[in-house]
Formats: C-alpha cells, structure tokens, sequence
C-alpha cells in the first residue's frame, strides 16, 4: 500500500445528526485502493452511521464523499453499488424467504446488465468463494448462521466490487469460522479488493487490518497501524467505557 | 426452435406459481378444455354471465404482481378500470360507425391506463413513499375520481358526443368488434376466455422470469436489492404500470360485456372487492388468483342476482375468516400442504450439504 495512491473512497467532513443524537462529526477518512481497513469503536460511535451514509442509505448533513474520485455524496445507493461499492449489512440481510441458489442468482444478475454468460460466470464465482452448493434450493433461513453471513458477503462479491464495505461480519461467528472468513477476505484484498470492515473482534482485527480507525462519539479518535492502536491506552479505556 | 420452446416452458412450469407436474397439467388441461366446449352445453346467457366471472382476472393478477410478487399493496386497481372502461366508452362512442372504432378505442383505453398509472407511480415510487402509505393513495386517487365522474351529469359534461352521465353512468357503450365480427354472445365469452387465459400464462412467465425473481427480492427487502445494484424505482414503477394495463384491460372487457359503466364502479366497495379475491385465494400465487376471482365473482353474482344486499356482507366475512385462519389465502395454504416430499427431500440436501464441509 503507496501511501501516495489517490484514495479510492474518500470522506470529508461527514456530519450527521437523529433528533439530538450527533451520530458523526466531521468524520475524515481516506482509504487507498487495496487497503484493507478496520473500523473499530464502542457501540454508538457512528460505525453503521458511517458506512450508512458512505453507501447511499443516510444523506450527510454536511460533508462529501468521494468514490473513485467522482463526488457521490448526492447519489442514489444503486448507482453508487455500480460504480463498485458493496456493502453487508450488520443484522444479516440475504433474502431469507428465496433459496440459497436465488439468492446467489438475483445478485450474480444485477451486474451482468441481462447478460446469461456474464451471470453465470458471477454465479459460478460466488458459489465457489465459500463453497455453496449451486442448486441449493432451501431457503436461506435454514442455513446456519455462519453459512447465512457468508451468503450475504457471497452475494455483495457476485457484483464484482471493487470496495467492499462489512459491517459486522463475523458477529456470532465461532473463532474458527472467523478465522476462515478472515482467510478468505485476505485472499481477495490480495488480489486488489479494497476492504472496510466494522469489527469488535479484536484477533480479526489483528490478522487482516493493515490500518485501524478507531470511531468515537461520532469522531475519529485514533488512526494508525494495530500494533500502535492497541497500545494506545486512551484507546483501550474508550473501549472500556471510560470517557475523558 | 425447439431451443426457444424448451426455455418458454422453463418460464412457464417455474416455481414462482402452483402446479408443475403433470398431475397438475392433465386436469388443468381437461378444465380449460371443459371451458372451451362450454358453449356447446350452456346458453348464450349463461355463457355470458361466465365471461363476467373471468373478465376480473386480469385486474386480479395484476394485483397479485403488485401486492402479492412485488409487496405493494394497491386499493386503486379499480381507477385503472374505470380510466380504460370510461376512454373507452367515449373514443369508441365518438368513432361509432367504422368497424374499427372498438379497437382504437379499446388502445387508448389501455394508453390512457398505462399513462395515468405511470404519473402515478413516478411520484410514489421515485418520491420513495414508504409502502404503508401508497394503498391509502391509491384508494383516495380512486375515491377522487368516482366523486369527479358523479358530477358529470349534466349536458355540458361530453366528449364529442358522447355524454359521461354522471351516476347515471355511460350508456350504449359498443360491443367490441373486429372488423365486421361483433363480440357479442358466444363470441364474447371466447373473447374473454382467451383473455384470461394469455394474461395468466403472461403474467406466470413473468413471475418466473428474472424480472419476476427481482420483485420478490424486492419484497422481502428493498434496501439490500437497492444495495445488489437494483434500480427498484424502475422496478416497482414497471410493476405498477402493468397491473393498471391489467386492471384496464378488465375494464375495457366489463364495458363492452354490459355496455354501460358508472362511477359507481369506483366506488368503495368494488375497489375493496380485488383486494378480497387477491386476499382469499393467495396473494402469493398467481392460480390461486385466478380460481378465487372466478369463484368468488360467481357467488357474489348470484348474491346480487337474488336481489338483495348479502353479496358484500358475505365478502366480508370469508375475508375475515381467511385473515384469521388462512392468512396466506386458502388456495395457498392448501396447495402448499400438499407436497409431502418437500421436507424429506430438504433433509436430503442438508446431509449433502454438511458432507461437503460445510
């Protein structure tokens, strides 16, 4: 990772408020192509506010987003998926009603603009990340949890983006399969996937994040390498409860 | 050729509706076969109190597409039917002597539907109105219509020369005509049968097709579809406009079954009544749709027939007894009861499934 490399998704000065809840504050954050980043922070620091407002769903009181360059802060969630974001949401969002294999296909079809061989090329691609069974027809509820996060992630990759935003993925995960969902999203930063997860997991957090952010209170508190992060004692006591 | 017939009948015996098998096709044949030779047992008058049973099953499927595929629920179908009845009425009326007067009116009745219902849902759907407010929008659109046609009644309300009627309604609306052949009779009742029947198979292979797998994903959640990449603006919008082509096309049927229409028409009750027949059979599927429409048109037709006020009382109460009892709709919860196998072959595939190491 070049730290002179133009950032791929960029936010300025994001601010965002519910009622008297100030859900982000000036929130910067520059995330180079092919970084892997982890966005840490006690509960109620804007991590999902964040994600939430970078990927379409929130506007920003204040604040623009930069994708690729281009200003989307104005941009409806669609066309912003197009232009290369994916994102998980933190409750489990497959479509629990449809089948594993629907689900697969209505995602694997959004990208493919109509195009049969294209889809099924993104099809095939998704099954085989966390080894789905491509004609399985149960609905997707029945999987197990870990299965169904899986799902999910399988389904935003079918799009083929090129920044993936994660919320939670590995929430109720044991730490094996944590570890192997680690194992897969390592591989495919490798490959040039720039990564963006919100994680509490602190040991997913050490193995894959090259930089951490830590969110506090709608700010960003600390940013640097893991090591120099979770040294940090101010870090450890806002994780704890403690406020200054 | 034979590859083209192989993928129409993917569409066609999919999984989004009841009935795959061939237990299901032999009797699904011999019943449309039986309507088919109808007109060789009943009489002309009954053959054409059938064709009323079936001239509602378009504007019911189309919303089965809308509320039961897509999740939106509409109490506005009758305003398309009306719109596409009245144009019809009134083009048709005014070009009366040429043989092709029917058909140009009958297009733009369906124009005018397809127009008005694409207004409409621009401002609903890329306004983003949240879902629990449209069916109170469609119902207030279509009350607002009937009030404006009530008070048509004077001689100043006409088009060419055509008088709208006020509730009097529209009267010597023609018959549908095909160059010299006038549906009228037997024909008519061909006429809607066949109707009914591309519209079924229409809106089957849709809901099998891709289109048909993107609104059920919308249904279960707009917010991850919109996040796949979807448009669903355009999604739901093209829904809507078909199920107002839809309940248009039962319209343009109704007027030239009854030549007439009134405001009536779109009024309260029968803008309730397809959301009860949609209700009843199983809004999920588009054959329970079907039955339950032709069924429930014929009771409440020969409830009105007698000559008293039981009909809506009686929609009532069996779409009370189904909410509580069948919320899915009788015809659904029945037909999805009858698969033995489902669950065992389930299991099968969770065993394989685990044997992969997952």
């Amino acid at each position: 990772m070049s730290i002179a490399a133009e950032p791929i998704l960029r936010a300025q000065r994001l601010s965002k408020r519910f009622g008297g809840v100030v859900a982000a504050s000036g929130v910067d954050l520059a995330v180079a192509p092919a970084e892997f980043r982890c966005i840490i922070g006690p509960n109620g620091a804007g991590k999902s506010t964040l994600f939430s407002m970078l990927c379409g769903i929130y506007r920003p009181d204040a604040g623009r987003i930069l994708l690729k360059g281009e200003d989307v802060t104005r941009l409806p969630a669609f066309r912003r998926v197009r232009m290369g974001l994916g994102l998980t949401f933190q409750t489990n969002r497959a479509y629990h009603l449809l089948s594993v294999q629907q689900n697969l296909e209505i995602a694997a079809r959004a990208a493919a603009a109509g195009r049969d061989a294209e889809t099924e090329k993104r099809f095939n691609y998704a099954v085989s990340l966390f080894h789905f069974d491509s004609e399985d027809d149960r609905p997707a509820r029945e999987l197990p949890h870990h299965q169904l996060q899986w799902l999910e992630i399988a389904m935003v990759l079918a799009g083929g983006p090129e920044i993936l935003l994660l919320d939670e993925p590995t929430a109720g995960m044991s730490p094996d399969e944590t570890m192997q969902t680690a194992g897969v999203l390592q591989h495919l930063n490798e490959t040039g996937l720039t990564i963006i997860v919100v994680e509490h997991d602190i040991a997913f957090v050490r193995k894959v994040a090259q930089i951490v952010t830590v969110l506090h209170q709608g700010y960003i508190f600390a940013e640097g390498t893991v090591s120099a992060i979770t040294a940090r004692e101010d870090v450890r006591k806002i994780y704890l409860g403690r406020t200054q | 050729m034979t590859a083209a017939a192989a993928g129409l009948w993917r569409l066609i015996n999919g999984r989004e509706d009841i009935g795959r098998t061939p237990w299901f096709w032999g009797p699904a044949l011999a019943v449309i076969a039986v309507f088919a030779l109808l007109p060789l047992e009943a009489t002309e008058f009954e053959a054409y109190n059938v064709a009323y049973y079936l001239l509602n099953v378009p504007m019911a499927l189309g919303l089965s597409l809308l509320w039961g595929y897509s999740g939106v629920l509409s109490f506005g179908q009758v305003a398309y039917f009306g719109i596409a009845g009245y144009t019809y009425g009134v083009v048709a009326g005014n070009l009366a002597p040429s043989p092709w007067a029917p058909v140009i009116g009958s297009a733009a009745g369906l124009a005018l539907a397809a127009a008005v219902g694409a207004v409409f849902g621009y401002f609903v759907f890329y306004g983003r109105v949240q879902a629990w407010i449209i069916p109170i929008l469609t119902l207030v659109f279509t009350l607002l219509l009937e009030t404006f046609l009530g008070q048509t009644a004077g001689y100043q309300w006409r088009i060419g020369h055509v008088q709208l009627g006020g509730y009097n309604g529209m009267t010597g609306i023609p018959s549908f005509q095909l160059g010299h052949l006038i549906f009228s009779g037997y024909a008519f009742y061909y006429l809607a049968l066949v109707i009914t029947l591309v519209t079924y198979f229409g809106c089957r292979i849709l809901a099998n097709a891709h289109a048909g797998k993107v609104l059920l994903a919308i249904r279960e959640d707009v917010l991850r579809t919109e996040l796949l990449g979807y448009d669903i603006r355009l999604h739901q919008l093209g829904v809507f406009v078909l199920a107002a082509v839809l309940a248009g096309l039962s319209g343009l049927l109704y007027v030239q079954w009854g030549n007439y229409i009134t405001p009536s028409q779109l009024g309260l009750v029968p803008a309730a009544l397809p959301v009860i027949w949609v209700a009843i059979g199983g809004r999920e599927r588009l054959l329970a749709v079907v039955i339950a429409t032709y069924v429930l048109n014929w009771i409440n037709y020969s409830l009105s027939g007698a000559g008293n006020e039981y009909a809506p009382v009686v929609m009532g109460a069996l779409l009370l007894g189904v909410m509580l009892f069948f919320p899915r709709g009788i015809i659904v919860t029945l037909s999805s009861g009858w698969r033995p196998n489902a669950r065992k072959g389930a299991a099968k595939r969770d065993a394989v499934f685990d044997e992969n190491g997952r």
